[in-house]
């Protein structure tokens, strides 16, 4: 068995698929190592064209599966009968929480690139300069101009569809045509550009093919059916599966391995280098060693930040680069469960085709300089909604039951619209994660223990969220608008982030400008634990953005010699 | 036409649903051939708990609740889905809607409650504009739930969404804003 690799790459997700195609295309014989089984795109996707009547009480979410997926069913939505089996098994895969955390993962081939929402966002100078003018945490190493021509390298290979704008809040890209509004969201939009001078909605940019095709496995376009978390059998979305993977593989410079449950990175205190990585095979245990120049951690924010703090030696006896003392602290996600919606009458003759699977996006209009700053809370918010035509409706109640009753309820209901927050929560040094050394898992590895909570400015942002969100409904006419603050714990955003942040000061932070390690410089983290603060937009374009800037680094470097 | 005003013409202006002879004969045997054994629901009660989805969703040019087996398919549900502390409610909502309705038909058993007094129960609670009398909470929320799961079951159901709601398995395309009549024929999508 080769056992001696150019790079190694750990995690096959939304920055290990990116990893592995960057550094294949790149000549580099690499070895991919994934601790869940094979997914083959479309072949491994069971229930991609099942109808809800497939299932015998619906495609709903059973206590039978709460059993064994009790904390993966927390969201609400994740574990129904159609796509629980591409989230972990919880008795399996157990972790500690000493608060609350909600911790969803995809232990598989593609892992959450395969089920994820799929709404791609830059980050922008307000967020990377966000740490400094605040005197919160520590300044990002790098800025827009840095990241900007890796997202537009990215962007160009994934196909993001959606609008530019031309807002400095709100980056322009390269985006596929955007879908539509419905007639409802369009009087929403017209509302706001009437009423407000400091916002907009737009619709979401997100990570579908809306014209011609994308490099991978016969990308194609978005058939509207909203069944994406399966899996797409016409690669419609962006998945490692149908795209990154592939690309790799078609180099000849890849080897995929499932089942290998990365633990460690091998450190040489001679070298000063890692010299390879520990493997323990998922299924069998035996355990194995693998060698590389270069080491990618994509494992997901919380897994590379285990798996660097599992790796001890002289050198680092508090994990891996941890000389900060900053490993598996300052964990972040995206607040949400806080919003309006509200009832819209009118257009009882108006309809759409097609489930879209994407709504309508308002960008961040708070903390962004003059007015719009805040004295309650720092930094912004920004939100994901939609309208649609429902259930229920007031003649339906009208009916009560029968003949007429039945008749109403075969035809679309109220029109309803909502607007649901994604704020930004501060990098706090107390949100961290530790290993238990107690309680390990069947592979005898210490399971993670979550001490993380939202604080007051996320509290106070949560309020101005609910608020402003109600006012813009009532403002466009919505009838019985109704705020909501919901049931949020850190994690179920699940864009779970930080734990191994880059910084300028080796004494503050993990990693460097280049996401090498500050003291291990041919070990490089891509996935969320880089993240120095999270802003508000979903993060996997970043990550995707970060991965591929970092491959090409370490591709320099390797020639220079340097690593 | 404004489709509300359309609506509410059909079925309006008395106090409880027509009583055709149908719902009258659906009480009277209760001998719904039971090959089905409920899972969650008291079989003695199963019968009735079916008869009372008929009523809610009858059978007309489009099959009803019991062809279309709705009440198979709430039992199921509830057993699957609910957790114990709303199973339990359930059932002390059933309980109270049978002894309302015992008590309201002025009989000592709900098996001697007849087509038009269940029905007579199911109006009481679910028509708008009349108020829940004092005791009958539990009875009127019985009445709504059972309301939804027939409505969810109904929603459910293959032959109702394959050929009575629009049925787009792969629409192929995104369009906003269409006109309900031209695009859908007025139904709503399945899906």
């Amino acid at each position: 068995m080769e056992t001696n690799y150019d790079a190694i790459v750990v995690g096959t997700g939304i920055s290990g698929g990116w990893a592995a195609k960057e550094l294949c295309e790149k000549g580099l014989k690499t070895l991919v190592l994934e601790r869940g089984p094979m997914v083959k795109h479309v072949e491994d996707y069971p229930t991609m064209n099942n109808d809800p009547w497939d299932y015998k009480t619906g495609d709903v979410i059973t206590q039978e599966t709460k059993k064994t997926q009790g904390k993966q069913s927390r969201t609400g939505y994740t574990t129904t009968e159609s796509n629980k089996h591409f989230f972990v098994d919880d008795v399996k895969h157990p972790y500690n929480e000493t608060n609350r955390f909600d911790w969803m993962r995809g232990y598989h081939v593609g892992g959450r690139s395969l089920m994820w929402g799929r709404q791609s966002y830059r980050l922008t100078d307000f967020d990377f300069t966000a740490n400094l003018q605040d005197g919160i945490a520590v300044d990002w190493p790098i800025r827009y101009k840095d990241l900007a021509p890796w997202y537009n390298h990215v962007e160009e290979f994934i196909g993001v569809s959606g609008e530019n704008v031309g807002l400095p809040q709100f980056p322009d890209g390269n985006y596929l045509k955007a879908m539509e509004m419905n007639c409802v969201e369009d009087v929403l939009k017209s509302s706001m550009s009437e009423k407000y001078d400091d916002r907009i909605l737009t619709m979401g940019r997100t990570a579908h093919i809306t014209e011609g095709s994308k490099p991978g496995l016969g990308r194609s376009n978005c058939q509207y059916r909203n069944r994406c978390m399966r899996g797409c059998p016409f690669g419609a979305y962006f998945s490692s599966n149908s795209s990154t993977l592939p690309t790799a593989e078609a180099t000849g410079n890849m080897t995929l391995r499932a089942n290998s449950v990365v633990h460690e990175v091998i450190y040489d205190a001679d070298t000063k280098r890692a010299t390879g990585v520990r493997v323990i095979d998922a299924e069998t245990k035996e355990v194995y060693e693998f060698n590389a120049k270069v080491i990618f951690l994509c494992a997901s924010a919380i897994p590379t930040t285990s798996i660097l703090m599992q790796s001890k030696s002289e050198r680092f006896p508090n994990g891996m680069g941890n000389d900060s003392g900053e490993l598996g602290h300052n964990i972040m996600d995206h607040h949400l469960g806080v919003g309006a919606s509200g009832r819209f009458e009118g257009f009882e003759d108006k309809y759409y085709t097609g489930r879209r699977p994407n709504g309508v996006y308002i960008p961040r209009f708070r903390n962004i300089g003059g007015n719009t700053n805040r004295k309650d809370f720092t930094r912004g918010y920004g939100y994901q909604g939609g309208a649609s035509r429902g259930n229920w409706s007031d003649s339906i109640a009208e009916m009560a039951y029968g003949a007429a009753f039945k008749e109403a309820v075969t035809t679309p209901g109220d029109w309803r619209m909502g607007l649901g927050g994604f704020g930004e929560i501060l990098p706090y040094h107390d949100n961290k994660m530790t290993l238990d050394y107690e309680n390990l898992d069947q592979w005898g590895l210490p399971t993670v223990t979550f001490d993380a909570t939202i604080k007051e400015n996320e509290l106070n942002m949560r309020k101005d969220m609910q608020q402003q969100a109600a006012e813009m409904l009532e403002n466009a006419g919505f009838k019985d608008v109704r705020g909501y603050d919901g049931d949020y714990a850190i994690g179920l955003g699940i864009h779970e982030m930080g734990s191994a942040r880059m910084g300028r000061d080796r004494k503050t932070s993990v990693l460097n400008a280049n996401n090498q390690l500050h003291d291990v410089p041919n070990v490089y983290v891509t996935d969320g634990a880089a993240m120095t603060s999270a802003g508000n937009v979903n993060p996997s374009l970043t990550y995707m953005a970060l991965t591929a800037r970092a491959a090409n680094h370490a591709v320099e470097e390797l020639k220079k010699m340097n690593i | 036409m404004d489709r509300r005003k359309a609506l509410r013409n059909i079925g309006s202006g008395i106090g409880a649903i027509a009583i055709t002879p149908t719902v009258v004969s659906l009480f009277q045997s209760c001998q719904t051939a039971v090959t089905y054994t409920p899972v969650f629901i008291p079989a003695e009660d199963f019968g009735i708990v079916s008869n009372l989805m008929e009523l809610i969703i009858p059978k007309t040019d489009i099959p009803g609740a019991i062809e279309l087996k709705l009440p198979e398919f709430a039992d199921a549900y509830i057993d699957a889905v609910w957790d114990k502390e709303r199973q339990d409610n359930f059932v002390d909502a059933w309980k109270a809607f049978k002894e309302a309705g015992t008590s309201a038909a002025g009989k000592t058993n709900a098996s001697e409650l007849s087509g038009t007094d269940w029905d007579a129960q199911l109006a009481k609670y679910l028509k708008p504009g009349n108020d829940v009398p004092a005791g009958e909470e539990d009875a009127a929320k019985f009445a709504g739930q059972l309301r939804n799961l027939t409505v969810n079951a109904f929603k459910t159901n293959e032959f109702i969404g394959e050929n009575v709601l629009a049925y787009a398995p792969v629409p192929g395309q995104q369009k906003g804003c269409v006109d309900l009549m031209e695009t859908t024929g007025g139904k709503a999508w399945s899906l």
